[in-house]
């Protein structure tokens, strides 16, 4: 009787099931473990996926370049007035000074954002008032303020609408909170104040003529980096720093981040592939005896070797599935509590943006190549030396 | 199917200080239909003689055919393809996996075939029953009694409908009414035309009336017919 391929196949894989479920404690373990580590990493790629895609949307509505004013290699107020030395640069759509700063809240320990609105309604970025609970400041309108629900719980505002911020000369000044920002918009606004352009000045005693730095909109993107050296060029002194520039170096801190977690992972990755190693290597009496019961009745080496791959594929497979599915529950739904530390760092207002991790197919076969291939490898020569006991040893 | 050994010898760490020479220069013919019992002491080569007949093992020298096929010279693969097609054996300790259902054991044959689970089912039912144990087939054989091991591995040895027999002492873990038994089956099964060769210190065994005939094996050498009949 000639064997049918696909027949044998899917016999072969019916014994491999039927071999896992009798051996099931030992092989729990190895999925357990297997399953652990595919978890890890997904999560790593996942949160990283995910946090690269928020940077980038964060990215999307940025400006196309800022210039800060350096002294000492410290950013200083810039003067409002550079922008007019900056008028004839061909490409410049729009240049405007910005009026921002970090307001430390010494009784919570929490560092605030605090930004200035523009008087003029068409210089305020698109969107703000749909991310915004109640109202703005209206042009001209002095002492009102709107906050992130975060701040609004460290200045203890539930059931109040007035709260006050000290100035440099420890005058206090009372703002009223007549808006807040809405959840969507909780990545970008998480611990900010925002004041009206002369609220803030006063707050900051800042002087009429200076900005803090310098927003400049470029017509043609593709001409970001060069306007960005003309700029460096015309005025000495300043640092001038392209939307490009900024996605670089968050790629370059997530990239570090995830690095560091990745090896550290790739430890525990080769230490399983080892384990894995010495229980297969270590055929146990049984096994064996199986195997040589198999050969005696007719199946060929290659049979064996195929059920042990079939086992192997089976339990890797599986986890790697299972692995994977934990890890995109525990980045999207959860929110990746064990990770998001690594990459966020610690705050008293940290952004509650929700992580949406991507589909892509490259993380995915990067994890099934770093996991289940190494499995299968380390499991092959075991497979190979069953496969090579002798049919006459159950003699 | 005729069997037939010519000149076989057998020598195991050949060239090595441990060298066995298990069989020497032994010639036999066996019939198609024909019982033959083998009997020896324990170290004579009785279970090597069975290892070549039934394809496992491969002889140092001489040649060896199960019908038309040729089976001393033949790679590991053939051999164990034609082991398959043409032998069933029947082992001393039943060789049966403890875990797994007698069905799953009497179908194991049949899997790197490619047999579906169905059909492996239809022809491992009739067997059972002819046997007597299809009540039990679901139970793993860890729960079976001595005798429905046996059953069991004769079932196995049968699933492939071989025209040859190979059993190693099949009666010796077995009480004597159970022993009378099993041999009533290889007397059945040679009544179908197969051929049976049985090893065999067990009485009962070699002086069953179905057996034709008994070789003797001594230090690896065929003797004359212990019962002085040809």
């Amino acid at each position: 009787m000639t064997p049918h391929p696909l027949g044998r196949l899917l016999n072969i894989l019916d014994y491999a099931l039927s071999s896992l479920r009798r051996r099931l404690l030992k092989n729990l373990l190895v999925f357990a473990v297997f399953t652990l580590v595919v978890f890890l990493f997904a999560s790593l790629l996942l949160t990283r996926g995910a946090l690269g895609d928020m940077a980038g949307r964060l990215l999307a509505a940025a400006p196309d370049i800022t210039v800060q004013q350096l002294v000492a290699g410290r950013q200083v107020p810039i003067a409002a007035g550079a922008c007019e030395r900056l008028a004839d640069i061909p490409g410049i759509g729009i240049c405007r000074g910005r009026l921002w700063g970090y307001y430390f809240d010494g009784e919570n320990g929490a560092n605030y954002t605090v930004i200035g609105l523009p008087e003029a309604p068409e210089r305020w970025p698109a969107g703000l008032s749909g991310a915004v609970q109640g109202r703005l400041p209206q042009p001209g309108e002095r002492g009102k303020a709107v906050l992130s629900t975060a701040v609004r719980q460290q200045l203890g505002l539930e059931g109040r609408r007035f709260f006050s911020l000290f100035r440099p000369d420890l005058q206090l000044l009372s703002f009223e909170a007549v808006g807040t920002f809405t959840a969507s918009s909780d990545a970008l606004t998480a611990d900010t104040i925002l004041l009206a352009e002369a609220d803030i000045r006063h707050l900051f005693a800042l002087p009429e003529d200076q900005a803090i730095d310098l927003l400049i909109d470029v017509v043609n993107p593709l001409e970001i980096e060069t306007i960005a050296a003309k700029i460096a060029d015309r005025l000495p002194g300043v640092r001038v720093v392209s939307k490009g520039r900024i996605a670089k170096t968050y790629r370059a801190v997530f990239g570090w981040r995830s690095g560091i977690t990745a090896t550290t992972l790739l430890l525990a990755l080769a230490a399983f592939v080892i384990l894995a190693w010495d229980r297969a290597s270590g055929l146990s009496g049984e096994e064996l005896r199986e195997v040589g019961i198999l050969k005696m009745l007719g199946w060929q080496s290659g049979d064996i070797i195929l059920l042990r791959f079939c086992e192997s594929l089976l339990v890797s497979l599986f986890a790697f599935l299972s692995g994977w599915l934990l890890a995109w529950v525990h980045v999207a739904y959860f929110q990746a509590p064990l990770l998001r530390p690594v990459f966020l760092g610690w705050s008293v207002l940290r952004p509650q943006f929700p992580l949406l991790p991507p589909v892509a197919a490259a993380d995915l076969f990067l994890v099934l190549a770093i996991s289940v291939a190494p499995y299968l490898a380390a499991t092959a020569v075991p497979a190979w030396r069953a496969a090579t006991v002798p049919a006459h040893s159950v003699l | 199917m005729r069997v037939i050994l010519d000149q076989v010898r057998k020598v195991y760490n050949s060239g090595e200080t441990n060298e066995v020479v298990a069989l020497e220069r032994v010639s036999l013919a066996i019939d198609k239909g024909e019982m033959v019992c083998l009997e020896g002491p324990s170290g004579s080569g009785k279970t090597t003689l069975l290892s070549i007949l039934g394809c496992v093992i491969a002889p140092t020298s001489g040649s060896a055919s199960i019908g038309d096929k040729k089976i001393a010279r033949l790679p590991d693969h053939f051999r164990t393809s034609y082991r398959r097609q043409l032998v069933g054996f029947v082992f001393q300790h039943f060789n049966l996996l403890e875990e797994r259902s007698l069905l799953e054991n009497v179908t194991l044959p049949l899997y790197p075939l490619g047999v579906s689970p169905k059909v492996r089912r239809e022809r491992a039912l009739p067997l059972l029953r002819r046997l007597a144990i299809d009540h039990r087939r679901d139970f793993p054989v860890r729960q079976l009694s001595g005798g429905e091991r046996q059953r069991a591995a004769i079932a196995r040895a049968l699933i492939n409908d071989p025209p040859l027999l190979v059993a190693d002492e099949p009666t010796a873990h077995l009480d004597r009414p159970l022993a009378a038994e099993i041999m009533e089956i290889f007397a059945a099964l040679k009544a179908e035309g197969r051929t049976v060769v049985i090893a065999s210190h067990d009485p009962l065994v070699f002086t069953h009336p179905a057996v034709n005939r008994r070789l003797a094996l001594v230090g690896g050498r065929l003797l004359a017919d212990p019962s002085g009949e040809r």
